[in-house]
C-alpha cells in the first residue's frame, strides 16, 4: 500500500557545488541547491500529477485511476478504472493496455471555485462500429471533466468533453507493436484556461497528416471540449486541432515569459525532439507507406523503417523516415534534437521562480531511457535553455538528482517546486533554493 | 508457455540443461543492468508497458530467452526482445535466469 514517505533525501548536488565553488560564484551565477524528497512510493505506473497551492496533489496511475494526496499525506482514491478496487467510484469503460490507460490530469483554472478536474483516459465507450481492425477508425481515448465533491472524498458529474481521439486496438508488426501504442495523453491547462491535449499516432500511418482524425495531433479546446475560436489549422481540418504531424507527444508546457507552447516527443529509433508550436503548424511526422520515396511498410506503417527490427545508424534512419520532414512548407522545425538519438523523451515542464537561479525559465525534460542498437540509455531530466525565438537552445544541463529512473511525468507546483513521477512507482518533489 | 515454444525449443532446452552449469546470479545482475533494466525496471519488477520478469523459475526464463534468441515471435513486443536476446550466450542466459529468479525491487 502506498504511503507518504517521511524521510527526506538530499540529492546529489555535486555538479552544482563544483560550479558554485569556482566558476559560478566568481561570475556571479546563481546555481541553486537542488533537493529531492520522495512524496509517494509503491504506486502502480504513476503517470501525471496536478498540485494545488496547499500541497494537495491529484495523480493518475495508468492502470488504476485518479487519486488525491492531501497535504497531511492521506491518500483518497477518487475514480477508478475497470477492475480497480478501493475507489469512491469508477468507470467500467476505462481500461489500460500497453502504453495506454489513465494518463494526463489537469485542474481548471478556477478550480478553487468549481473544483473541476480534467482527466485523459482510454475508454471503450465510444468504439461504436469501429475498432474491428487496426486499419479503421477506433475512437478509444477520451477526456473527462470531473467535479471534486465538497467533502473531497469523491468525484461527480463526469462529462466526457472529448470522445474521439483514436486508439490502437490490436497488435501490429512493429517493434513496440502492442495495442495501445503511441497514445500520447498529456493534458495541460494553458493560457486563458484552455485545455491542451497531446496525442500520438497510434501506429497508423495516415494519422498525423489526416485532417479529421485526432491521432497525431495537439488539440486546444475549451472546458466543454469545443475548439478554441482562434485555432488555425489548414482548411478542411477539425477545428480542435492546434498542430498536426506529431508522432507521440507526452510533454507539453507553456513558456512563462510569453505563453508559447512547447512539446517534447519520442523519436523513432532516432531524433527525440522538443518543438515550439505554431498555431496550425505541422510537426512533420508522416509515416504513411508509398509516401516520400518510401515503398510498402509492415502493416502500412513506416515509422520504424528501414529494417525496423535491426540496429542501424540513427542518421540513416532519419534520412529515410524523418521525424520533422522538411518537404512540408508549414513545418515547425525542432527546437532541440537529442543528438540524433531516441532515448524516450516524455514529460516536460518550464522551471518557474527565481529559486531556480540560472535554471529559471528552462524546460525540464524527462527522458525515460531506451537503449537499443547501441544508443546510450540516457535516463535523466535535462534542463534545456530555449532561445527567445523558440527555434534553438542556448544551454542544456542534466538535473542533479542523484539517481536515474524512467522519468514519466513532470509538473510544476504553485510553490515553484517540480513534481516528478517515475515508472518505477514513485513521485518525488524537487526543490531548488537560490544560493544568493 | 509450452504451447508457444513447440518441440524445437524443448530440444534446445534439453540440450542446454546437459551442457551448461548453474547460472551466476551476480553476473546476471550485471548483465541485466546492461541490457534489460531500462525497460523492465529495477530487479525485473516491470514498468510502464514492459512486464514483470522476476520471480519466475530458471527454466521459464531460460526458455523464453532462448525462444527470442532463435527469432521466434511469442508476443507483441517480440521484435524488441528478439533484438535484445540475439547477442546473449548460453552462459549469459543462465546467469540472467539465476538473477531474475530471486530478484526483488528495493527503492
Amino acid at each position: 500500500m502506498k504511503q507518504a514517505i517521511k524521510h527526506s533525501l538530499v540529492a546529489s548536488v555535486a555538479s552544482a557545488l563544483v560550479l558554485s565553488g569556482s566558476v559560478a560564484m566568481s561570475a556571479g551565477m546563481d546555481v541553486p541547491m537542488i533537493k529531492v524528497t520522495p512524496v509517494l512510493e509503491g504506486l502502480d505506473k504513476p503517470w501525471d500529477m496536478n498540485v494545488r497551492a496547499d500541497g494537495t496533489m491529484f495523480y493518475t496511475e495508468k492502470c488504476k485511476g485518479l487519486s488525491m494526496r492531501s497535504p497531511d499525506g492521506k491518500v483518497t482514491n477518487l475514480y477508478g478504472m475497470k477492475g480497480s478496487s478501493g475507489y469512491s467510484s469508477s468507470g467500467a469503460d476505462l481500461f489500460c493496455e500497453g502504453q495506454a490507460g489513465m494518463m494526463g490530469v489537469a485542474a481548471d483554472r478556477n478550480f478553487d471555485q468549481n473544483r473541476r478536474l480534467y482527466v485523459a483516459s482510454t475508454s471503450n465507450k465510444y468504439h461504436g462500429s469501429g475498432c474491428k481492425t487496426n486499419f479503421e477508425r477506433c475512437d478509444g481515448n477520451i477526456v473527462m471533466r470531473l467535479t471534486l465533491s465538497e467533502d473531497l472524498k469523491s468525484v461527480t458529474d463526469r462529462t466526457d468533453i472529448v470522445t474521439d481521439i483514436q486508439y490502437k486496438p490490436f497488435e501490429s508488426n512493429q517493434p513496440f507493436g502492442g495495442p495501445g501504442a503511441h497514445n500520447g495523453g498529456r493534458l495541460r491547462v494553458g493560457p486563458g484556461g484552455y485545455l491542451w491535449i497531446a496525442g500520438g499516432d497510434r501506429h497508423r500511418g495516415l494519422c498525423p497528416q489526416s485532417p479529421k482524425l485526432l491521432c497525431g495531433k495537439v488539440l486546444r479546446v475549451d472546458t466543454n471540449g469545443n475548439a478554441h475560436p482562434d485555432n488555425n489549422p489548414p482548411a478542411g481540418f477539425d477545428k480542435r486541432i492546434y498542430t498536426y504531424g506529431h508522432r507521440n507527444v507526452q510533454g507539453i508546457d507553456f513558456r512563462p515569459s510569453d505563453g508559447k507552447a512547447f512539446t517534447a516527443e519520442h523519436g523513432p529509433w532516432h531524433s527525440d525532439e522538443i518543438t515550439a508550436l505554431v498555431n496550425g503548424g505541422n510537426a512533420g511526422w508522416d509515416p504513411q507507406e508509398m509516401t516520400a520515396g518510401r515503398g510498402a511498410c509492415p502493416d502500412k506503417y513506416c515509422g520504424y523503417e528501414p529494417d525496423q527490427m535491426d540496429g542501424k545508424d540513427p542518421a540513416v534512419r532519419a534520412s529515410y523516415m524523418p521525424m520533422s520532414d522538411t518537404r512540408f512548407a508549414d513545418l515547425m522545425p525542432p527546437t532541440w534534437n537529442n543528438n540524433g538519438w531516441s532515448q524516450g523523451t516524455s514529460s516536460a515542464a518550464f522551471l518557474k521562480g527565481d529559486n531556480w537561479g540560472i535554471y529559471e525559465g528552462r524546460l525540464a525534460t524527462g527522458v525515460l531511457g531506451i537503449g537499443f542498437g547501441g544508443t546510450p540509455i540516457g535516463q535523466r531530466i535535462d534542463m534545456v535553455g530555449i532561445t527567445p525565438d523558440g527555434l534553438g537552445i542556448n544551454a542544456i544541463t542534466r538535473m542533479p538528482l542523484g539517481f536515474s529512473k524512467r522519468f514519466r511525468g513532470l509538473v510544476m507546483a504553485p510553490d515553484n517546486s517540480l513534481y516528478v513521477a517515475v515508472d518505477e512507482g514513485e513521485i518525488y518533489r524537487v526543490t531548488a533554493t537560490s544560493m544568493q | 508457455m509450452i504451447k508457444y515454444l513447440g518441440p524445437f525449443a524443448l530440444i534446445l532446452t534439453a540440450g542446454l540443461s546437459n551442457s551448461v552449469s548453474a547460472g551466476d546470479a551476480v553476473a546476471g545482475d550485471t548483465r541485466y543492468h546492461q541490457s534489460c533494466h531500462a525497460c523492465h525496471g529495477p530487479a525485473g519488477k516491470g514498468v510502464s508497458s514492459y512486464p514483470k520478469i522476476s520471480g519466475n523459475s530458471i527454466e521459464y526464463t531460460r526458455e523464453k530467452l532462448m525462444t527470442y534468441r532463435s527469432g521466434q515471435k511469442i508476443g507483441p513486443n517480440s521484435g524488441l526482445m528478439i533484438m535484445m536476446a540475439k547477442p546473449l550466450s548460453d552462459e549469459e542466459i543462465e546467469n540472467l535466469a539465476a538473477y531474475l529468479k530471486d530478484a526483488k525491487y528495493k527503492k
